[in-house]
């Protein structure tokens, strides 16, 4: 049984999270575990958890992965998935500015412009601006469905025409990565002329973050057929996640669920588990 | 070939053969030799442990005391497709360097789409071969990190975050899958190196690499660990559309050497492609091709073309 009280054991004394219990605190970690005891409505443990997030923005506003890192990444869109009064002590509007202005490197004018004086056309795929992992990379799946759930909170709570902008291109970029078989995978759809297949974790990430946008049938019977076929508690929890934001709960997995790995996995099945009672704290 | 490697008159003459291939493109004349042992290994028996273990000891390997981490290539979840290098024969190599007493032996690995390693180690049979396998772990895209400088860089890096994991490592022994591959032709002991590169702190996939140059990256981090071996994982591998989506080729062979450059040149001569051909070999041969020893079986006598592409029917070895 999931259970919050295990996440909350596993806090550093810094106040953060590594991926693996007793591992140094890392950005990742530490943002869902917080994520995941406010789902679970466990108070504790999270002041000292924002306060370690604190001392490691950037002055550009965003985020190392770890401490070792001189770099702000696509982690930065975590924090801002936190619910508003626990991220007050952060400068979201710093952190805000610096996801807004990060994008795909394949859908920058520039590489686009190439490709076409090289005489590869216009490719579609690369029309719209999704989120990298690194800065100056090109755009995939998984940051990009966390960064436009993370920027549709801001948006609820301080509309802005530039953020619902963003928002679009980011839902259309998720349209548009969908693998020949309904799901998605990282992001590459298609490898010399032959599809790429979808997995499971990525698939229901993009569903949750295309929530509230019409979702072809292959596309749930894909994440259904997965559900069915995950190996991971963290692709049951994506899964579980995004078919709930289509209306549909997930049936009970054939076998027993894979044990949670790292601490990415149990804050997922935490957030999943609380989700029917409490909300999707998502999509909150 | 039973009882183990050793070197044939034949063998050596395939080696110089093999190195003159790698010497054409190289702007230095070698200055060292290499040893590059081929044995023939039809299945993932019990036979597997005596083979590795008497592969292993042709090469007199010092590293008692040592730190030794065990690079597998672990890509996807499927069990049944040949992906990911065989659990028995990482099991194998695993126990044989624990007989030369090293201070550690760990397995690690930063597999370059899925985020869910122990879960695809799990599903690629490595928990239920190895013994305590989670406790002989580490992965790499997760572990601590430090920068490295690229000092002459082949690609667009200058610096690259690298697992503590391995920088600590005293020997780093590649044990990849052999397979075709569809960006770069083939993939084997060097291409196995992205798989060193921390998904923590560049994603799944490790994109960086790619807007660097592929051929160049690969080069690149063959220089950046200079304590290397490295046997491959041909008794069955990929041919056609790898390194994910082709089909299952059994050449029969494990191919091992401590320079990675001529251990994927001999493998490519078993796979029947020419090693002139694959962008990242000219690149490492320019650092000085070593001359290569070639002992066990000659690539021709274990040739086993795998099926390319038609996009890569130049790299066809003549």
């Amino acid at each position: 049984m999931i259970h919050a009280s295990q996440l909350a054991s596993m806090q550093n004394r810094d106040g953060g999270w590594g991926y693996r219990g007793g591992s140094p605190s890392v950005t990742e970690p530490t943002c869902f575990a917080l994520l995941a005891l406010a789902a679970a409505g466990w108070g504790t443990a999270t002041a000292a958890g924002v306060d370690w997030l604190k001392r490691r923005q950037r002055a550009d506003g965003g985020w190392p992965p770890r401490d070792e890192v001189d770099q702000s990444t696509w982690v930065s869109a975590l924090p801002l998935l936190l619910p508003p009064k626990l991220k007050e002590p952060l400068n979201i509007p710093r952190a805000v500015e610096w996801v807004s202005a990060q994008s795909g490197r394949e859908s920058g004018w520039l590489y686009r412009l190439r490709l076409l004086l090289a005489g590869f056309g216009s490719d579609p795929q690369n029309a719209n601006p999704g989120w990298p992992w690194y800065p100056g990379t090109a755009a995939w799946v998984a940051p990009t469905a966390l960064t436009l759930l993370a920027l549709e909170k801001i948006q609820r709570e301080q509309p802005s025409k530039a953020l619902e902008e963003r928002c679009q291109g980011g839902r259309a970029y998720l349209r548009v990565r969908r693998c020949a078989d309904g799901g998605w995978n990282h992001g590459s759809t298609r490898a010399l002329g032959y599809d790429g297949p979808s997995y499971p974790e990525t698939t229901g990430l993009a569903l949750l973050a295309l929530h509230g946008s019409p979702i072809p049938a292959q596309s749930m019977d894909m994440a259904r057929r997965h559900y069915r076929e995950a190996r991971s508690m963290e692709a049951l929890s994506w899964l579980t996640l995004g078919l709930a934001a289509h209306g549909e709960k997930a049936p009970p997995p054939a076998d027993a669920p894979y044990p949670p790995r790292t601490t990415l996995d149990l804050a997922l099945a935490v957030v999943a588990a609380a989700a029917p009672e409490r909300g999707n704290i998502f999509l909150e | 070939m039973q009882g183990g490697p050793r070197i044939t008159r034949r063998g050596y003459v395939a080696g110089l053969a093999g190195a003159a291939l790698l010497e054409r493109c190289a702007h230095r004349a070698p200055r060292r030799e290499t040893q590059v042992a081929v044995v023939r290994l039809r299945e993932y028996s019990q036979s597997i442990y005596d083979e590795v273990r008497r592969l292993i000891a042709t090469f007199r390997l010092e590293v008692r005391g040592k730190r030794v981490v065990l690079k597998p290539n672990l890509v996807e979840y499927d069990p049944a497709a040949p992906i990911n290098t065989h659990p028995a024969f990482v099991h194998a190599v695993l126990e044989a360097f624990r007989g030369l007493e090293p201070a550690e032996v760990r397995i690690a690995e930063g597999p370059g789409h899925r985020r869910g390693t122990l879960d695809l180690a799990d599903a690629a049979g490595y928990f239920a071969t190895i013994p305590r396998f989670e406790d002989l772990f580490t992965d790499l895209n997760l572990d601590e990190v430090a920068p490295v400088s690229l000092p002459n860089p082949h690609s667009k890096l200058r610096s690259l975050y690298l697992p503590k994991t391995i920088l600590a490592a005293d020997l780093i022994v590649s044990l990849p899958k052999m397979k075709t591959h569809h960006w770069v032709g083939a993939t084997l002991s060097m291409k196995n190196f992205f798989g060193l590169v921390p998904g923590g702190v560049y994603g799944w996939p490790k994109n960086i690499l790619h807007w660097a140059g592929i051929d160049e990256c690969i080069a690149d981090l063959y220089t950046l660990a200079p304590k290397t071996f490295a046997i491959v994982d041909g008794i069955v591998g990929m041919e056609g559309n790898g390194p994910i989506q082709g089909t299952a080729k059994a050449a029969g062979v494990l191919v091992a050497g401590h320079d990675l450059a001529a251990v994927d040149a001999t493998c490519c001569r078993i796979m029947a492609i020419d090693p002139e051909q694959i962008g990242y070999l000219r690149l490492a041969s320019q650092n000085g091709a070593a001359r290569v020893v070639q002992t066990g079986e000659t690539p021709e006598s274990c040739r086993t073309p795998f099926q390319l592409l038609p996009e890569h029917s130049h790299l066809r070895l003549g």
